[in-house]
């Protein structure tokens, strides 16, 4: 039975940082969150301090933005705007590996659900699927064109393992979507999200937005994808937080939720184990955390956080999230509250 | 007003005008053989203004204001500096940012000048700024650069337009205009369309019709000016050339009249098909051509945004100086990046950058240019210039100063005298050839 209760959200903590955090890990069964940042950096935060200080991993690490982070067993995996990924002894804080993956910047890295294979995105349109104890290079997914319809490079933002790690998707900038098989790299379904790309044709002729978000259901039907709606001054993100959420092997759309309450980039989207909400964050210049119902698109709860959010972690427990974002880590608790026992008859 | 000698001296005493004015019918090639000309050509003023001839200058505006963290002043690695790398160039010592990699191969034709602090970052206000190299005065309109420059560097036999400017986006668009340099010097203005608007024949009058018409004007005007020659006489019969010059000018906006490889060299954007076009209107002899490409101005997602219009002002820039210089004229022309203002070195929390006007970044190219220097210096986060501010007057002047225009001359309106740049402002020769 699910202790979370998204009626219940709350602030319980923030931790200010010198610089944007830009990912975040969780590590299970504790408070401890590893974030990488716009310094170039990786710390570790023991969020159960009273008062969180960052520790700094050392060695030699990234040289741009740390923008992905998972936990693969025993080791963290960052990837960075430097095209690189990198393995970390968790207790040492230290790199044990670092591989060369993409040519242009890692915007994501996530691991599998059993912490075995390890997938990163970058802008170099690529998808690939590393062995996480080894480092190897399983599969390269190739599908993202690298220039958008209007002759500029394209990025790819987001993506994301299913509950059984047996899919994975991902999701670019013009709104395109494919959903993959894990074990053999094969593209099993596309999907479409145009929306989510806005393109100024004449008052200032570039583009904005893209899928930054996506996450399976549960169960692996139903795939959510994240990004921010059509924006009239692209000068700002001043569009609707946007979500579509497919029946990706039927191809087709079964909710689209377009959110003007809370504006602002989808950046993280998250399904719990079990119930009918899922959670998204993101933003603007401020932050939001969502969370709706994926059976009706209506709005289960939400409200403002301290910060734009970049990404955020669920816990094991699912009743809380880590978020990382501009300046700062934010907790933010959910937690059902415990109903009180009947009372017990004495025996007569 | 009251006109000034071009050079400013009382012994000079012809004006450029005066000078083309009278030779007007000579033709470019009757020039040379004419004895008053080639005596002309021994004043040392006279011959400057040969030179100057055929000099013109390209604008490559970028509205909204570029980031120079992201183009020409990178930081790497400060937490002002976003996440793009610095790259060499080929210029020993010189980095920019990763994001113009092909102009990273050019800076030898380049002079980057990294302490422009003009103080005004509102969007209306910097624009005028930049624009006219002063501040907006009440009791005065100030023309743009490019009015100057098409007053300073246009020819009056001239059959094309002096001052063309494309500015195809809505937002930010200003026409600019000539002030009080009058409606002669006002811009061949391109928005919605890359061809100037009303100077085809109208279809109701056939060609023939037109021609004939043409001829029979030409005949009357050359008959009267044999026996009545005056300088108003030849100004009217040369509006009438400069009309049908700038009729048959058509053709200089329409890149369909360049092969395809060149199409391919410049590249397929709107900005990097003006850039084509600002070649074939240099190439003609048009002396200020401005291209704007719009819209810079990256509150939210400055990174995603400058990997776009970087790549775009990356492709354009460098194929129009290669063509330039390849068809030789790269050291007759001067191309300028330019703005309104700059942006923050602070990151909001959009990824944006604001608008920021205290230590900025331009760049010039090409003629009269110590290619490959570096003017300027900001501060290790470029919060502010630690070394060599300069102020949009200074700037004017050295654009003056490269071109070979007086930048001490003055204009009169009525009895008041106008520096053409601002009062106490000064070229930098450290970055002129």
């Amino acid at each position: 039975m699910t202790s979370s209760d998204p009626t219940k959200f709350k602030v319980t903590k923030t931790a200010r940082l010198k610089g944007i955090a830009l990912c975040i890990a969780n590590l299970p069964g504790t408070e401890r969150v590893f974030f990488g940042s716009s310094d170039f950096k990786v710390y570790e935060l023991d969020l159960a301090a009273e008062k969180p200080q960052p520790v700094e991993f050392t060695g030699e690490g990234h040289q741009s933005y740390v923008t992905g982070a998972a936990l693969a067993g025993p080791q963290l995996v960052t990837g960075g705007y430097d095209g690189r990924l990198i393995w970390w002894d968790l207790e040492k804080r230290e790199p044990v590996r670092t591989v060369p993956a993409h040519e242009k910047w890692i915007r994501n890295v996530v691991a599998s659900p059993d912490g075995k294979v390890i997938a990163s995105v970058a802008d170099d349109m690529l998808c690939k699927m590393w062995d996480a104890g080894t480092g190897n290079l399983l599969h390269t997914l190739v599908e993202h064109k690298p220039m958008t319809p209007h002759h500029f490079p394209s990025m790819l933002f987001a993506v994301a393992f299913s509950a059984d790690g047996q899919l994975v998707a991902t999701g670019d900038k013009v709104g395109h979507v494919a959903v993959w098989e894990v074990a053999t790299g094969k593209k099993i379904s596309e999907l479409e999200a145009p929306v989510m790309y806005t393109w100024d044709p004449k008052q200032r002729r570039h583009s904005i937005g893209g899928i930054r978000s996506l996450a399976f259901s549960a169960d692996g039907k139903l795939l959510a994808a994240g990004g921010i709606g059509t924006i009239g001054n692209i000068d700002h993100l001043d569009g609707p937080s946007r979500i579509e959420i497919f029946d990706w092997a039927a191809r087709q759309r079964t909710q689209e939720i377009s959110d003007t309450k809370f504006k602002g980039l989808v950046e993280q989207i998250a399904f719990p184990r079990e119930g009918t909400w899922f959670v998204c964050s993101g933003g603007d210049n401020g932050g939001f955390v969502s969370f709706y119902d994926w059976q009706t698109g209506k709005v289960v709860h939400q409200d403002k956080v301290p910060m734009h959010v970049h990404k955020f972690v669920l816990n094991d427990t699912q009743d809380t999230l880590y978020a990382a974002g501009h300046d700062q880590i934010a907790v933010v608790e959910f937690k059902a509250v415990p109903v009180p026992a009947e009372p017990v008859a004495p025996a007569s | 007003m009251s006109r000034q000698n071009f050079c400013g001296s009382a012994e000079h005493g012809v004006s450029r005008r005066t000078f083309f004015g009278t030779t007007m019918f000579a033709g470019a090639t009757a020039f040379a053989a004419n004895m008053r000309v080639m005596d002309a050509l021994k004043n040392p003023c006279l011959a400057s203004e040969l030179k100057r001839q055929q000099k013109s200058v390209i604008l490559l505006w970028l509205g909204g204001g570029a980031s120079q963290f992201e183009t020409w002043d990178p930081k790497p690695g400060r937490p002002t500096g976003g996440p793009f790398r610095a790259i060499s160039t080929d210029t020993p010592s010189v980095q920019i940012s990763e994001l113009l990699p092909k102009m990273a191969q050019r800076l030898k034709t380049t002079a980057i000048i990294r302490s422009l602090n003009t103080r005004n970052a509102d969007h209306g206000g910097g624009t005028r700024l930049m624009e006219c190299g002063r501040a907006v005065e009440q009791a005065v309109d100030y023309p743009d650069l490019g009015a100057l420059i098409a007053r300073e560097l246009g020819r009056a036999d001239s059959q094309v337009p002096d001052y063309v400017s494309m500015y195809s986006e809505t937002e930010g668009r200003h026409k600019g205009g000539p002030g009080f340099l009058g409606a002669r010097y006002a811009p061949t203005f391109l928005t919605e369309s890359m061809i100037p608007p009303n100077i085809r024949r109208p279809e109701s009058i056939p060609e023939v019709d037109h021609q004939e018409r043409a001829d029979l004007q030409k005949l009357l005007a050359k008959r009267f000016a044999e026996k009545r020659y005056n300088a108003s006489v030849a100004s009217h019969g040369m509006a009438y050339e400069r009309v049908r010059g700038i009729m048959a000018s058509e053709t200089l906006f329409d890149i369909n009249q360049e092969p395809q490889s060149a199409r391919d060299f410049y590249g397929p954007t709107q900005f990097q098909e003006q850039c084509l076009i600002a070649r074939r209107l240099v190439e003609a002899g048009v002396p200020f051509v401005k291209v704007a490409r719009a819209w810079w101005d990256s509150h939210g997602q400055n990174f995603e945004t400058h990997l776009e219009l970087c790549a775009d002002l990356d492709q354009g820039m460098s194929a129009l100086l290669d063509d330039l210089k390849q068809r030789g004229l790269l050291d007759s022309t001067l191309v300028i990046t330019l703005a309104e203002f700059g942006r923050t070195p602070g990151i909001n929390a959009s990824l944006g950058r604001d608008h920021f006007a205290s230590a900025w970044s331009c760049t010039l190219s090409g003629c009269g240019i110590k290619g490959g220097s570096v003017y300027g210096k900001t501060d290790p986060d470029g919060h502010k210039v630690e070394d060599g501010e300069m102020k949009a007057g200074d700037l004017f002047a050295t654009i003056f100063a490269a071109l070979g225009v007086d930048y001490k001359k003055e204009y009169h309106l009525g009895a008041r005298p106008i520096p053409i740049v601002d009062f106490g402002c000064k070229p930098v020769p450290e970055i002129l050839a």
